[in-house]
């Protein structure tokens, strides 16, 4: 019945921190994939509610994303008028690169 | 089918009783218990009171023997004085004062004859010549006294004989000197109590025992001697012995008073009795529970068995939902297209229950051409699997208008755009152009397909466009491809690649590796591509689509 308890679940630590400006950056370490994306969307539910004015995804110590973590940066990026990524690591930038949205999820500069 | 929520509320509203309501229903494994504890114990305490019992005989013919070693050491004591007396009588000729001074110390009340007396043998008339103490009892009988003093003449030995049947009944005792037939004989007297009832002092070693004595070996009570009991004939547990007495002997009956082995051991019975009547009553008791208990547990364990075998139906069931739905969801068939081989697989997720949001689809475009697509909608469940449906239809029906991909997938993005929403697909459309050996290719975030060439491969490089339902600046760009003969193309969705912790090229290398490793018909090729995923749990499902050139 291994299958009924499901997936290893992939650790990530989700933190969030408003700078004085009223820049919310949302740092992500561990691994993302559909086993815990849950968790990053419910923190992103109430952050959204805040409206913050830009929104910073800070994913220097995130080792691993699929599209299921890609489309919570897509939906924050359609309710924030402002959604960068700072230091993405070259696993992530490539899953970034292969679906076409180095435009619309941008890298910090 | 029992929820697995009702069938736990089940198991825990059939809790053990709660103590305080205890009540006793024996089962049968108790009252097994308390039958074998009880014949047990009637055993061991019929065995106990059998020993008890033979014990008691044991000890009180043990006793009688005592008393009837104490009764043959008195003879001495009697026959000594009488003895000497009638030897002082024959050397003295019978002188009353010797006799007199001689037996004084022996008669008298409160001392051991109540009578002394001389008597001349060899009279037809027995009468004594001279008394000490009180009258003789014999006196008043001649007949008995002669029959004595007759059997005397030749006696070499004590001779008693009774007075009992008498208004004062004695013990009568007679000694003559062996050959003296001219002699005298001494002759002594103990008086009887006259209702014989004679006590044994509670300090005598002898307390614990009740006696009747008679004459001679009879049991009648006109030879009864004395006794310490009221009641005749003696009842229950007794002892008899014949004690040899002078001439005579005498009978000794004993009986215990109260128990000789001690009150303990007259207890003891019943003791035994009433300890394994308890330890019996535990024993049923434990036995009751344990058995109640395991009972118990064996119902949960059953109870167990049924809510995982229901979950286990469940599981199979919903999961067999889940595959109807998704095959549902996908082409039932392929189109059949000249010059080229096609062939699709769809893999549900490992873990999941849920259907997916990967599709494929292949459209005719004309006699030589068609149009594939691949997509993979984010998200699992039945929203994804609605969505992924509908967009599938709406890109049927924009392929069905208009062959170019580009245009496909922008027509996509703007009908999914139109409307809000909070999902994302990716999507691959590719045009494929049989006789001219010609793919045209276009992504909106889809992953870029890989074009074997016999042993040679390589992913098809395109510019990618962002996926259906991200708002776009840009439109969709398209490649044109040249394809070599009997080249094949495998499109697919990421569940294919991506691993874990793992680079998206890692996943790709291997996919490359394993769709150039061997010669295999295309759909033994896809059905390989598969299996590596079997081997690990993957948690997205995947789509794969591949074509091939006949020639």
């Amino acid at each position: 019945m291994a299958e009924l308890e499901g997936d290893r679940v992939a650790e990530i630590e989700i933190e969030t921190h408003i700078d004085p400006a009223g820049t919310c950056i949302v740092t992500l370490a561990g691994e993302l994939d559909t086993s815990n994306v849950a968790s990053l969307e419910a923190t992103m539910a109430s952050i959204t509610q805040q409206s913050p004015p830009r929104l910073i995804f800070d994913l220097g110590d995130l080792r691993f994303m699929d599209s299921a973590g890609i489309a919570v940066l897509l939906n924050a990026a359609s309710t924030s008028s402002s959604v960068q990524l700072r230091d993405p690591s070259p696993i992530v930038q490539r899953v970034l690169e292969v679906t076409g949205l180095t435009g619309v999820l941008p890298t910090e500069s | 089918m029992v929820e697995p929520g009702e069938a736990i509320q089940q198991l825990a509203s059939t809790p053990p009783m709660p103590p305080g309501t205890w009540r006793w229903r024996p089962s049968g494994a108790a009252t097994v218990a308390l039958l074998i504890g009880a014949t047990v114990t009637v055993i061991l305490a019929l065995t106990v009171l059998k020993l008890y019992d033979s014990n008691e005989s044991r000890l009180l013919r043990l006793r009688g023997r005592e008393l009837s070693s104490v009764l043959s050491a008195a003879v001495p004591s009697i026959q000594t004085p009488l003895a000497s007396a009638a030897e002082l009588a024959d050397a003295t000729g019978g002188s009353p004062q010797k006799f007199r001074a001689f037996m004084a110390p022996y008669v008298g009340p409160g001392r051991q004859f109540a009578s002394a007396s001389l008597w001349p043998l060899g009279s037809a008339h027995p009468a004594p010549t001279t008394v000490a103490g009180a009258t003789p009892v014999l006196a008043s009988l001649p007949e008995q006294a002669r029959q004595l003093f007759a059997a005397a003449k030749h006696g070499t030995q004590l001779n008693i004989t009774g007075i009992l049947g008498s208004a004062k009944p004695s013990l009568g005792y007679e000694y003559a000197t062996p050959g003296s037939t001219h002699g005298f004989a001494a002759y002594a007297e103990t008086a009887l109590p006259t209702d014989r009832r004679s006590r044994i002092a509670s300090s005598s070693a002898f307390s614990d025992l009740n006696y009747v004595l008679y004459l001679g070996s009879s049991h009648s009570p006109k030879d009864l001697l004395l006794t310490s009991l009221r009641d005749f004939p003696v009842k229950g547990r007794q002892a008899s012995d014949v004690v040899p007495f002078g001439d005579s002997k005498f009978t000794l009956v004993v009986t215990p008073r109260g128990t000789l082995s001690g009150s303990f051991f007259r207890s003891l019975p019943w003791i035994v009795a009433l300890v394994g009547a308890l330890i019996t009553l535990a024993a049923a008791l434990m036995t009751g529970r344990l058995a109640r208990r395991r009972a118990q547990a064996e119902q949960l364990a059953r109870d167990r068995d049924r809510v995982a075998s229901e979950n286990r139906a469940m599981y199979t069931e919903q999961r067999s939902i889940a595959e109807t739905l998704q095959h549902a969801l996908l082409p039932e068939t392929l189109p059949d297209l000249k010059g080229v081989e096609i062939s699709a697989l769809y893999v549900p997720a490992a873990s999941a229950l849920e259907v997916g949001g990967d599709w494929y689809d292949i459209v005719a475009a004309g006699e030589d051409r068609a149009l594939m697509m691949i997509g993979d909608v984010s998200g699992h469940g039945l929203r994804a699997a609605t969505t992924m449906a509908s967009l599938r239809h709406a890109a049927l029906a924009y392929a069905v208008q208009d062959h170019s991909p580009a245009t496909v997938l922008a027509k996509l993005s703007d009908f999914v755009n139109s409307t809000a929403h909070n999902y994302f697909a990716t999507m691959l459309c590719v045009l494929v152009d049989v006789q001219a050996r010609r793919l045209t290719v276009a992504s909106a975030g889809h992953l870029a397909p890989l074009l074997l060439d016999g042993e040679n491969g390589h992913f098809v490089p395109f510019d990618v466009g962002v996926p259906i339902g991200v708002p776009r600046n840009s439109p969709y760009r398209e490649a044109s491809v040249p394809v070599a003969p009997r080249s094949t193309l495998i499109a697919f969705t990421d569940g294919l690649v991506e691993r874990r912790g793992e680079a998206l090229d890692a996943g790709l290398s291997r996919l490359h590796d394993i769709a150039t490793s061997q010669q295999l018909s295309l759909e033994e090729m896809v059905k390989k591509l598969a299996e590596g995923l079997a081997s690990h749990d993957h948690h997205d499902d995947t789509a794969i689509l591949g074509i091939r050139w006949r020639s």
